[in-house]
């Protein structure tokens, strides 16, 4: 690793990382805060029948219990779209975006291999992730105890619930950059990373949603952050196993076709 | 040892086709190049745009892969060894990119930490440049065309490299700051380091250079020492005259000799005294000789053979 152009990467994303650490723990305070309130009534709704059964359980997560919420937090597109913005924004962008600026050819004139650029590159991307997630579960733990309910929340296995978020989000930056580290453009790497994502996410509110559909969600990444289990500790580290798997798929390709790649002249 | 050296030097660029449609011809970049470039000598890299001059330097510096032939770099592997030629190295990319959100200090902190060099020369060089702190401290996307190329320039130099391949320098330099570079050329020269220098401005490279090398449609045309060549050029001479012209005619070096109403034209080569000596009686009014550009003398000699 590159510890100039790690320092680097961290400062010039500090202001958003800030942003969006901000956002991702009021959302994750919202959530028990939501269920403390408003769980009840929630569970009422749906008791009575209005509603489908399978509203109450979006993804993984509910509104019926603080583990359910917080589960409900990080399957939720307001939580997507905030880690998106480092899981594939900045990942997507990280090496096709210096590419099309033509800065990556300055970096690129000193002495780094191009494997340790992209390593070091994939080493700041985890740690936005793992900065991120770590603020949304923060918050969810300070809501948990400002609405008085966190005796309901395991706090021992929310370290376990980071690992599992941080690898989901990890996979998805590692799909970004290898897709970043695969074209001379932002918007073909930017495409393809968001084009899964938003396919994996389809694939498991879908399977969530309409149980003829449910052989789809193995296909999904989001299925295998099983927040409410970790919380419960009713769950197996399997799914850590496939998420990493991904992920090391995602590096093991970068790492064969960057190296190898032509960088021609910026146009 | 040379501080380049390329043996049969070629790139082809593959074109992407689509499945199941009969693939484009690859495009020739650069075709079978054989340059050694002296330790210690500015060499320039001459020829016109799309003639392969980029695609070298890429090479060179590992961002592109030889479709064939090899190359060394400061005796190290152009393929094998790219991390370690670009340790000693210092390469000004044409039309450069600098990250805009820095400072100019930043920006050039910034690359020298990449580099793992300290930025011995940088001092000297921004001022040379005429680059005060105060403008160092400003964001680089403020910048005008002409700071962004001396900052580019600076970031290239400032660590003392034993190369310095840079490609199309000057552009985007006014006059004083074009001269400023030519004397921190100079001086590297005297400290025994290389310059790669490609252009495409042929008095730029009469000016400064050791040695030239002309490529044109990826071949490589011609090697010449700069000396040499200008030696070599004629002059173009205008004589006017209050009577009888002289005889030229047989006059060594002398040729394309015209005379019209009182006013005499040719061209000298070589030695002037033959020519000096045979015009000595002629009732003279004004003379003029005048050196015929590089652009010239490439011309003429290879005008014919493809260049």
């Amino acid at each position: 690793m590159n510890g100039a152009l790690f320092r680097h990467t961290w400062r010039a994303q500090g202001l958003k990382l800030s942003v969006v650490s901000i956002a991702l723990a009021v959302w994750g305070f919202l959530l028990p805060v939501v269920y403390a309130r408003f769980g009840s009534q929630f569970r009422a709704v749906f008791d009575s029948g209005i509603l489908p059964a399978q509203f109450a359980r979006l993804g993984a997560g509910d509104i019926f219990s603080v583990p359910g919420a917080i589960a409900l937090g990080l399957i939720h597109p307001i939580c997507i779209i905030l880690t998106s913005v480092f899981s594939v924004g900045f990942s997507a962008a990280a090496i096709a975006g210096e590419r099309q600026r033509g800065t990556l050819e300055v970096a690129l004139a000193r002495p780094i291999a191009r494997r340790i650029f992209y390593l070091t590159l994939l080493a700041a991307t985890f740690g936005f992730v793992a900065v991120t997630v770590a603020a949304l579960l923060t918050g969810s733990v300070t809501g948990a105890a400002f609405a008085g309910v966190i005796g309901e929340v395991p706090i021992r296995n929310v370290p376990l619930l980071w690992l599992n978020a941080v690898l989901l989000f990890g996979a998805f930056a590692s799909i970004g950059l290898a897709a970043s580290a695969s074209f001379d453009r932002v918007a073909p790497s930017l495409g393809v990373t968001l084009g899964f994502v938003v396919l994996m996410y389809f694939f498991e509110i879908l399977g969530s949603l309409w149980p003829a559909a449910e052989k789809l969600q193995p296909y999904s990444l989001f299925h295998y952050l099983k927040a409410k289990s970790i919380l419960l500790g009713t769950t197996t580290r399997e799914d850590d196993a496939m998420l990493a798997a991904v992920i090391v798929a995602a590096v093991a390709w970068a790492l064969v076709v960057f190296p190898r790649r032509d960088l021609a002249a910026p146009s | 040892m040379p501080a380049i050296t390329t043996i049969g030097l070629t790139k082809h660029y593959r074109t992407s086709a689509l499945p199941f449609v009969r693939p484009a011809p690859p495009i020739r970049a650069l075709e079978a190049l054989d340059i050694d470039v002296r330790e210690g000598e500015i060499f320039g890299f001459l020829g016109p745009n799309g003639s392969g001059k980029t695609t070298t330097i890429r090479l060179l510096l590992g961002y592109i892969h030889p479709t064939a032939g090899a190359g060394r770099v400061l005796g190290l592997d152009i393929v094998r060894d790219s991390v370690a030629i670009r340790r000693q190295t210092g390469y000004l990319p044409g039309g450069i990119a600098l990250y805009d959100s820095l400072t100019g200090e930043r920006l050039l902190d910034y690359l020298a930490s990449l580099s793992g060099r300290p930025p011995i020369r940088r001092a000297e060089l921004c001022d040379r440049f005429e680059l005060p702190l105060r403008t160092l401290r400003r964001r680089v996307r403020d910048y005008s065309r002409g700071m962004r190329q001396k900052i580019g320039i600076i970031q290239a130099l400032q660590h003392d490299p034993a190369l310095a391949i840079l490609d199309e320098p000057s552009e985007g330099l006014d006059p004083l700051m074009q001269r400023a570079f030519y004397e921190v050329l100079g001086t590297l020269r005297s400290e025994g380091r290389t310059i790669f220098f490609s252009s495409h401005v042929l008095s730029e490279v009469e000016r400064v250079c050791d040695r030239v090398a002309i490529v044109r449609q990826g071949h490589l045309v011609a090697v010449e020492e700069i000396a040499g060549l200008l030696a070599r050029r004629k002059r173009n001479v205008d004589v006017r005259l209050h009577g009888t012209p002289p005889r030229l005619e047989g006059v060594p070096g002398v040729s394309g000799i015209q005379i019209t109403d009182g006013r005499l034209t040719c061209r000298v080569e070589g030695d002037m005294r033959p020519f000096l000596a045979a015009i000595a009686a002629a009732p003279i009014v004004d003379l003029t000789i005048e050196p015929a550009h590089l652009e010239d003398a490439f011309l003429e000699f290879y005008g014919g053979t493809g260049a």
